[in-house]
């Protein structure tokens, strides 16, 4: 062992001597001794390593460090029970405890009785506390958010006109749509008083006559302190109270403050949000020609609609008239088609045609009735036969009776007719007609049998009866009988 | 269409909601068609006149100043310079 010299100091035979040797346990009891006399620290360090709570044990087991530096660190289950943010890798975080040396391992960690939030991370967790407030109070409710008109043709711009920025918004909506009216105006984006410039700066913008379409609420990217200015609580509520819908671009992509969580729209950089206010010049040109071709083919519809109904106007007209002539013409050809048109002869031919009808009805009626009335007349003489049969008995006694009668009447008559003849002979005897035959005649005037000359005058008629006839003359001379008698 | 204004003493989003208007009415095909050929042109005119100033449109850019007695002035300045040539 002598002859061994590993360490190229002197033998440290006196310091150390064999006999004086610590065990294992002796020499970690001492270490854990000394550690055990430090005082309650607090250290703060980046935490690293952490998975977590012990899936059995919920005792917490990572590593803190620094840039130079690392320890063991443990977070028993009680003490994480009662933390006010859960422990991630990269989190600045001030624990408060003691060092332990674990004896079986004689790993040393730093067993940390209690821990809070440090540096940035503090900040954060106020940031997040913050948001939480507003949020609650619905600062961030999307009902509370305005609608941002999609062209806005006057827009105030709100930032530090020093910086590059504002020549990014400018250049940008330049660039995208110079019909855009930009309004600058300037405020301290960071450091001491910046929220206070910030809030007039959108109260004087907001106060703008006549009112911008909106207020661009920008700033570039920056560490996590420079943005701090967009979480301040005042600031925050000015963009939420502003009369005028506030975009934010502030910072970058991940960056979001709670004026972005507030603002009427939210944007990841000053350049998105100056974009977001208008549409391109390019989109405009190509909405003017859509709406060129819309304008167009609305027209066209229209007139091409008026157009089919007029169309529609003449099929139709056309359909009634030729419906209407069709239905004159039907009635025409209806009309063409009555058999007193079609045949003048037809009203005479049915006369003649009933006519005969009528004659053979007729003819056919005498005949049937002929010969019914034959066959009344054929039964009927048998009866006649027989009903005059007893005609011979009576013809008899009728003969009888007539010549009984013809007897009885000449046998009446004979009496009577003798006393006739005899009063004849007498009558004839005395009839003037013998006296006529003697030689007398009577005269006749025009008042009948003239016993008188007087009943004559000269020139009247004069009819004289005689027994072989008559003789007419006029009367020439009347004489009364004194001169014959005398 | 009561209110016409002659085209040029629109601003843009005027003319532009306008001719907007005008495209609605005449694709809802409500519209007499003197009323439509009329509102057409009254379009074709708008559309002119929109083409027009985009092509000739110029940024305008002011900065709000507030003076001594906080009275606000706006005092415009240059528009933006777009070229992409770096300047020291």
């Amino acid at each position: 062992m002598g002859a061994w010299n590993l360490t190229g100091t002197t033998p440290a035979s006196e310091a150390a001597p064999k006999g004086d040797a610590l065990s294992v346990s002796q020499a970690v009891e001492m270490a854990a001794g000394a550690l055990d006399a430090l005082p309650l620290l607090t250290v703060i360090g980046e935490v690293t390593g952490f998975r977590g709570p012990n899936a059995r044990s919920g005792h917490c087991y990572f590593q803190i460090k620094d840039d130079a530096a690392a320890v063991d660190c443990i977070v028993w289950r009680g003490v994480y029970g009662k933390r006010t943010f859960d422990l991630r890798d990269g989190m600045q975080v001030q624990f408060t405890g003691n060092f332990n040396l674990y004896k079986p391992t004689g790993r040393m960690s730093f067993v940390a009785k209690s821990f809070t939030l440090a540096g940035e991370g503090l900040l954060r967790q106020q940031v997040a506390a913050l948001a939480e407030k507003l949020r609650r109070e619905g600062l961030m409710d999307e009902s509370r958010k305005r609608r941002i008109p999609a062209f806005c043709s006057r827009v105030a711009v709100v930032t530090s006109l020093s910086g590059a920025v504002i020549d990014d918004v400018k250049r940008t909506l330049r660039r995208r749509n110079p019909l855009v009216e930009l309004v600058c105006v300037g405020a301290k984006v960071q450091g001491e008083g910046a929220p206070a410039e910030l809030i007039e700066g959108l109260r004087r913008a907001a106060a703008i006559e006549p009112a911008p379409d909106c207020i661009l609420l920008v700033r570039g990217g920056g560490s996590f302190e420079d943005l701090m200015t967009f979480n301040d609580e005042a600031l925050a509520r000015a963009v939420a109270d502003c009369p005028v819908p506030v975009v934010t671009g502030i910072g970058h992509e991940p960056d979001t403050s709670i004026c972005d969580m507030v603002s009427d729209r939210r944007c990841s950089t000053p350049t998105a949000a100056a974009e977001s206010v208008a549409p391109a010049m390019a989109d405009l040109a190509e909405l003017l020609a859509a709406r060129e071709r819309r304008l167009g083919s609305a027209t066209q519809a229209i007139v091409r609609g008026a157009s089919s109904q007029v169309d529609t106007f003449a099929r139709r007209v056309a359909a009634a008239a030729t419906g209407r002539l069709g239905q004159l013409r039907a009635v025409l050809d209806a009309a063409a088609r009555r058999p007193c048109l079609q045949d003048p002869t037809y009203v005479v031919d049915r006369r003649a045609a009933e006519l005969d009808q009528t004659t053979d009805r007729l003819a056919g009626v005498i005949v049937r009735d002929q010969a019914r009335h034959a066959e009344v007349v054929a039964r009927l003489v048998p009866q006649l036969m027989a009903s005059t049969s007893g005609f011979a008995g009576k013809r008899h006694a009728l003969e009888l009776a007539a010549s009984r009668l013809g007897h009885e009447g000449r046998a009446l008559l004979s009496a009577p007719a003798a006393a006739l003849s005899s009063q004849a002979a007498s009558l004839d005897a005395l009839s003037p007609l013998k006296v006529l035959a003697r030689g007398y005649s009577i005269a006749y005037s025009d008042a009948g049998v003239a016993t008188s000359a007087a009943a004559f005058k000269p020139g009247a008629t004069i009819r004289v009866a005689m027994a072989d006839g008559e003789v007419t003359g006029t009367v020439n001379d009347v004489r009364p009988a004194e001169e014959s008698a005398g | 269409m009561a209110d016409v204004k002659p085209v040029d003493e629109l601003t843009y989003k005027e003319a532009s909601q306008e001719l907007e208007r005008i495209i609605r009415a005449l694709e809802s095909g409500d519209m007499e068609l003197e009323e439509s050929l009329a509102s057409y042109t009254r379009g074709v005119e708008l559309l002119k006149s929109l083409r027009t100033r985009l092509a000739d449109a110029e940024q305008k850019v002011s900065v709000l100043l507030a003076d001594v007695d906080g009275m606000e002035t706006l005092v415009p300045v240059e528009a933006a310079d777009t070229s992409d040539q770096l300047s020291f």
